[in-house]
């Protein structure tokens, strides 16, 4: 072994009031999910919590629920059991397919819906050792006062490039929080905000429990290009959601990750509604994408690239999708 | 209540059965399964390749799954079934992968070879007869630098077809 | 010589032998470095530059030492000798002396009682560096006014090479179509699997030092450990636990190595250094950034006239095997195929970056991709076949190339055919749907360096074979099996030649204290000179064995042999001897046998007298040709290679299976640097520095590769066998560019060829396209 972890406690709550009330103690605590991202971090010394709270003794956490209105998921299910659950295949394939994409079969099998919706933003000036850290000289992110990303701006760029919240978003999914002052529930879109430093819209005790996806019968997918087709996070990642009525669009959703500091719901597409899925409209869309995301100098390919390739996904999701509505209509 | 099990000294007594054996061992919460194994045990057949969770080289068994060692706390296994590679030789015979690696030459330097041997042990539990398409997705997550993966595929293969 | 193949007399199964120590890789018995026993052992850590250039003012390690737990602390101050590859250029300290030359530099080194107190050490450290300005590119390394790296060096050159051979001139003026093409190759890294790691202890009773470390090789690491420790080196034993994987990483002594060593020696203990993944990527040494201008002449139907190049190696910041590269860069433009005229010019340049090494392929790769590169373009300008024009040129064995090179076996006819019909090239190239297409290109390499970088008149290899009252017979051998399967050929080589099962043959590798000293694994020389060495041993034994078998059986030496174990008549078969009594009988006033044998190459064989003339020198070189199918999305860039097939000369297969798992390997290795392998850095910070950064390709990445081995028995070769570790990884990249310019009519000028790079081409493609359909008097 070359280097420890550096100390911290592990607890293991059995109920989430439990969990709750340590992660609120003073002295700072972490909640611990399947530990792929959170454990990572920590090796690379980005953070050092007094005390993890481990949530894998929490039994209600790994339900899957179907009802005829909608799917409930609870927040420690498994990428892998998500990737192979029939019913999320059937219902959600955006979010299966998302899940699939995550990392590879050992992470899958340990990380959690709920950590992947909670993972870290990443820069390539952020995610490196201590050493490489302090040589470089500290980033915002690292609690610096520099973004080396855009040394002239006053924010962290780092990027949001967790997989399944784009899928989530775009599947109008909601989170269901529990915290210090109870119980709420918030659309997985309000989840994020646009600052690398501080992405997630959640206090520091606050835990997702479950998701809630609506069961209503709707076409969706998702793309993720990388460099590598496993092992790699996205350099862009696309989720559709489209419905149609007689072969025109009657609802349609795009949610993109790993270009932004958050997943976000690509805005302006009403436009596109009532219209058939043509060239014309693949090129609108493409449009909109280009606009809508901000790539950074975050990773070490280009950002011109992520921006063009972000689009290109988009518009082959709705393309095929949208052909396979009208192929059900024929 | 929340911390039992907790000695005084910042170790508690970790309970596993590891490769069919139950043991008991004192244990820091900040250890990770991957040096439990190597440093406690004193079981090398893991490996560590990388600065964590980035090649395979430490993929074990925790309850029939195929999980990289070095993500996972040891002290979350309390409880739970672990195996290695080296539990893999029942009685000292190799068990069909373990065959099938070395007779297909699935091995070359052998760093990546434990992780890649478990990696596949759990694939073949799940599913016994895999397509090649499935035996190269469920070993995305092990990193082999010597054969191009042609005769990994040909091993894991054969040794399905050893069942 | 050995030059006779034993008639494919096979004690051995065709197909191959499984590796002789597989089952304890498989099993997790095997131990490496990291998996030695340790218990009590310090835990060794290096405090690393954090600067790229820079004069160390200040380095101070009071505190450090102070700490409760620290037992040792090393810096520049306790070893003033240099180490390195080349006695004229060794310029590298194992710990900073004066200055820091790139991020991430060793400058000094605690052995603690446990990891934590040694990370707590480190931070104590106090480091003063007055920044130099720093040059992390060629260009700017190069360019007037810059501060140099070494002050002996101007211009920042570490070694600037000028050869021309034949008559370029008159060879471009004869030809019909001259072309040329600049290329960049990006730096990429060995990334072998196992992360560096070393465990030295020292004993002050005996000032005796022993080492154990991940090398491929022993004896150079040897070498630099009593230098720079000022040891008898007789004081010092090295021994090579498994290794997992080098490709290059580990051919020279490391400065983690010795900066191990002078921990033990300054604890008077047991120091294990495990270096981090980041670590071991900063320690680097592979192939540099490369920047290849070429330029060719092809006459109509295909014949290369002429052949000029010049190659800009991006070093970092010490000589390591740098010389040697940038002169394997032009010595390996020759001895591929037949062109009159070659001229070559090429500038190793000192940057402030770690430094580069050798790495699989070692210097020929880069030069090699652009030539193949610009030849394929050539030839569709011409609208030949790739095929048809590499066939134009083919040399004829035995020869000797412009630059004195030896050829003495030559298959590459032979691995044409093989793959351009196994691929169904003819019916298939140019009728593949858009976005799909074919690429092909060739590859040679060197059978092991002829000669040595250390030049002291000692044989080129040396293997012993110990034959004891038990009738087990063990090869001793100096040679570094790195999971390349050396020392299972060394078996098969003894089993075969002494006519036993392979069974009968222990191997002993790697241990300066028990087997004899070896040049180590590099320049692919272990089949072709340990090989050797250890087929005359195993004919000596053999000979003692005849002798001592006839007197026992009444029978003329001269019509005795060994077949299956069993000593008998070659004429007739009433009365044998078995191994193991024979052995017995070859004691009788005796008593346990040692013998020796041992490979020179000649000195015709080692080049020309030119200036750098050894380097490329070989006694036979390994002939590839590979088809490459590749699919490219216009929309995301990304190629994805679906099929390889591969054909390589190797000369004999001693073991097909260890010989087609070492083609598959390289080959993958050559996709890897052509698709997504690349090292970077952010003002000198390595940026690539995990597996997840630097793109190793993984199983859902990796195509189906068909592995040919063609057999041109080599009148020099061991049993006729040449190398067959590196020469199909050049093919790889060209090929590749080849398909996707079949593909999809883009030129790729870099590598690797990742994703955005594809979509840039194409960008320039359409732009180019716009610019020929718009009428002349639109263009603006």
């Amino acid at each position: 072994m070359t280097a420890p972890l550096p100390p911290f406690r592990v607890l293991r709550p059995q109920a989430i009031e439990a969990a709750v009330a340590a992660g609120a103690a003073p002295g700072g605590a972490r909640y611990l999910a399947g530990g792929t991202d959170l454990l990572v971090n920590l090796r690379r010394g980005l953070l050092a919590p007094a005390v993890l709270i481990d949530l894998g003794g929490i039994a209600e956490f790994a339900d899957i629920r179907c009802t005829d209105q909608r799917t409930r998921i609870g927040s420690g299910v498994t990428l892998a059991r998500l990737a192979t659950d029939p019913a999320v295949g059937a219902r959600h394939p955006a979010l299966r397919a998302a899940a699939v994409a995550v990392a590879a079969p050992g992470h899958r099998n340990l990380a959690t819906i709920g950590g992947n919706l909670c993972a870290d933003t990443r820069c390539i000036y952020y995610n490196q050792s201590e050493w490489w850290r302090r040589a470089n000289g500290i980033c915002l992110k690292s609690g610096g006062e520099i973004c080396h990303v855009a040394p002239e701006g006053k924010r962290c760029h780092a990027a949001f490039s967790g997989d399944l919240a784009p899928a989530l978003i775009a599947l109008d999914a909601v989170a269901e929080i529990a915290g210090p002052g109870g119980r709420r529930r918030i659309a997985c879109a309000d989840l994020y905000a646009e600052d690398g430093r501080a992405h997630l819209q959640l206090g520091g005790a606050d835990l997702i429990t479950a998701i809630e996806l609506p069961a209503e019968p709707v076409r969706s997918g998702y793309l993720k290009e990388r460099v590598r087709q496993a092992f790699d996070f996205p350099l862009a990642g696309v989720a559709v959601a489209l419905a149609t009525e007689t072969g025109r669009l009657s609802m349609l959703r795009v949610a993109i990750t790993g270009t932004n500091s958050r997943p976000f719901l690509v805005e302006n597409t009403a436009a596109l509604l009532g219209r058939a899925v043509d060239e014309e409209l693949l090129g609108q869309l493409d449009k909109l994408v280009q606009k809508q995301v901000r790539p950074m100098r975050t990773t070490l390919t280009p950002a011109g690239y992520r921006r063009i390739v972000a689009a290109a996904l988009a518009r082959r999701l709705l393309a095929s999708l949208g052909a396979s509505a009208a192929a059900s209509v024929a | 209540m929340l911390d039992d099990g907790r000695s005084t000294r910042g170790k508690r007594i970790l309970r596993v059965r590891l490769n069919g054996l139950w043991r008991e061992d004192a244990v820091a919460d900040n250890q990770l399964l991957v040096d439990y194994l190597r440093e406690s045990v004193g079981l090398t057949g893991t490996k560590t390749g990388c600065d964590g969770g980035e090649c395979g080289a430490c993929t074990v068994l925790l309850d029939d799954q195929a999980i990289p060692a070095c993500l996972t706390l040891a002290v979350r296994c309390e409880g739970r079934s672990i195996e290695t590679i080296e539990g893999l030789a029942a009685g000292g015979r190799l068990n069909r992968l373990q065959r099938a690696f070395h007779e297909h030459l699935g091995t070359q330097c052998g760093f990546c070879t434990p992780g890649m041997i478990m990696a596949a042990e759990a694939l073949l539990r799940r599913q016994p007869a895999p397509s090649d398409q499935q035996i190269r997705e469920a070993l995305a997550g092990n990193l082999c630098r010597c054969t191009g993966y042609v005769k990994i595929l040909e091993s894991v293969r054969a040794a399905a077809a050893d069942a | 010589m050995h030059n006779a193949p034993p008639g494919r007399r096979r004690p051995t199964p065709a197909a191959g032998v499984p590796l002789i120590d597989g089952i304890d890789k498989v099993t997790g018995r095997a131990r490496y470095t990291a998996d030695l026993e340790h218990r009590g052992a310090l835990v060794g850590r290096i405090l690393r530059s954090p600067v790229g250039h820079g004069e160390i003012l200040r380095l101070d390690v009071t505190r450090a030492r102070r700490l409760e737990g620290v037992v040792a602390v090393v810096t520049g101050e306790d070893c003033r000798h240099t180490y390195g590859v080349l006695p004229v250029a060794m310029n590298e300290y194992p710990l900073a002396r004066g200055k820091v030359r790139y991020r991430g530099e060793p400058v000094a080194a605690v052995a603690a009682i446990d990891a934590e107190t040694a990370a707590r050490a480190l931070a104590l450290i106090e480091l003063e560096v007055r920044e130099l300005p720093a040059h992390y590119d060629t260009a700017s390394a190069r360019a007037p006014g810059a501060v140099l790296l070494h002050e002996d060096r101007p211009g920042n050159i570490e070694r600037a090479v000028h050869h021309v051979f034949g008559d370029p001139a008159a060879g471009f003026a004869t030809a019909d179509l001259v072309r040329e093409a600049c290329i960049d190759c990006a730096e990429v890294n060995h990334a072998q699997i196992e992360p560096h790691a070393a465990l030295a202890e020292y004993d002050p009773q005996t000032a005796r030092l022993t080492m154990q470390s991940v090398s491929q090789v022993t004896f150079y690491l040897h070498l630099m450990l009593a230098r720079c420790l000022q040891m008898e080196e007789s004081r010092i034993r090295v021994i090579k636990p498994f290794v997992g994987g080098g490709f290059g990483a580990r051919v020279e002594a490391l400065n983690f190595e010795i900066v191990t060593a002078m921990l033990a020696r300054a604890a008077e203990g047991r120091v294990l250094m495990e270096l981090t993944r980041e670590e071991t990527f900063i320690t680097h040494r592979a192939r540099p950034q490369t920047s290849v201008r070429i330029k060719l002449g092809l006459t109509r139907d295909g014949r290369l006239t002429a052949c000029e190049c010049e190659v800009v190696q991006r070093g970092g910041a010490y000589a390591g095997y740098g010389i040697i590269t940038i002169l394997y860069a032009g010595a390996l433009l020759h001895g591929l195929y037949d062109i009159p005229a070659v001229k070559y010019d090429g500038y190793r340049v000192y940057t402030n970056l770690p430094p580069c090494g050798a790495m699989r392929g070692h210097g020929s790769v880069d030069t090699r991709h652009a030539f193949e590169v610009l030849l394929d373009r050539m030839a569709r300008e011409l609208g030949l076949d790739p095929f048809a024009v590499r066939r134009r040129n083919l040399l004829v064995a035995p020869t000797r190339t412009l630059n004195e090179l030896a050829v003495n076996s030559y298959g590459l006819a032979d691995c044409l055919d093989r793959v351009e019909e196994a691929s169904g090239w003819r019916g298939r190239r140019g009728h593949l749907p858009r976005g799909k297409g074919l690429g092909m290109a060739c590859s040679h390499y060197v059978s092991g360096a002829a000669k040595p970088i250390h030049w002291t008149g000692e044989p080129h290899a040396v293997v012993n074979l110990k034959l004891d009252w038990d009738g087990s017979v063990t090869a001793l051998t100096g040679a570094a099996d790195i999971g390349q399967g050396s020392s299972t050929m060394v078996a098969i080589a003894v089993a075969e030649t002494l006519g036993v099962p392979i069974e009968r043959i222990r191997v002993v590798a790697g241990d300066s204290a028990t087997t004899p000293k070896d040049n180590g694994a590099y320049s692919s020389r272990i089949t072709f000179m340990v090989g050797n060495a250890a087929i005359d041993a195993a004919r000596r034994l053999k000979k003692l064995l005849i002798a001592a078998a006839a007197h026992k059986l009444g029978e003329d030496p001269e019509n005795l042999d060994c077949l299956g174990g069993l000593f008998g008549s070659t004429r007739a078969t009433q009365t044998t001897l078995s191994f193991a009594d024979a052995a017995k009988a070859a004691l009788v006033n005796e008593g346990t046998l040692t013998v020796k044998g041992t490979f020179t190459c000649p000195p015709e064989a080692q080049g020309g007298k030119h200036k750098g003339g050894a380097v490329g020198s070989t006694m036979g070189f390994s002939y590839g040709a590979q088809v490459v199918e590749v699919s490219v999305d216009e929309a995301t860039g990304r190629i994805v290679v679906e099929r390889v097939w591969i054909a390589l000369d190797c000369g004999f297969a001693i073991n097909p299976l260890a010989v087609r798992g070492q083609i598959e390997g390289s080959v993958w290795m050559g996709m890897g640097q052509a698709l997504m392998e690349e090292t970077r850095y952010l003002d000198g910070m390595p940026a690539h520095a995990s597996l997840l950064e630097y793109h190793v390709p993984t199983s859902v990445d990796s195509p189906p590769i068909e592995a040919y081995i063609v057999e041109s028995i080599d009148p020099n070769g061991p049993f006729g066998a040449k190398e067959t570790s590196e020469g199909a990884l050049a093919g790889f990249a060209p090929a590749l560019i080849a398909a996707v310019a079949d593909a999809l009519d883009v030129d790729l000028d870099q590598l690797p060829a990742t994703p955005d790079r594809v979509m840039d081409a194409l960008v320039a493609r359409r732009r180019r396209q716009r610019l020929q359909h718009q009428p002349a008097g639109d263009a603006k």
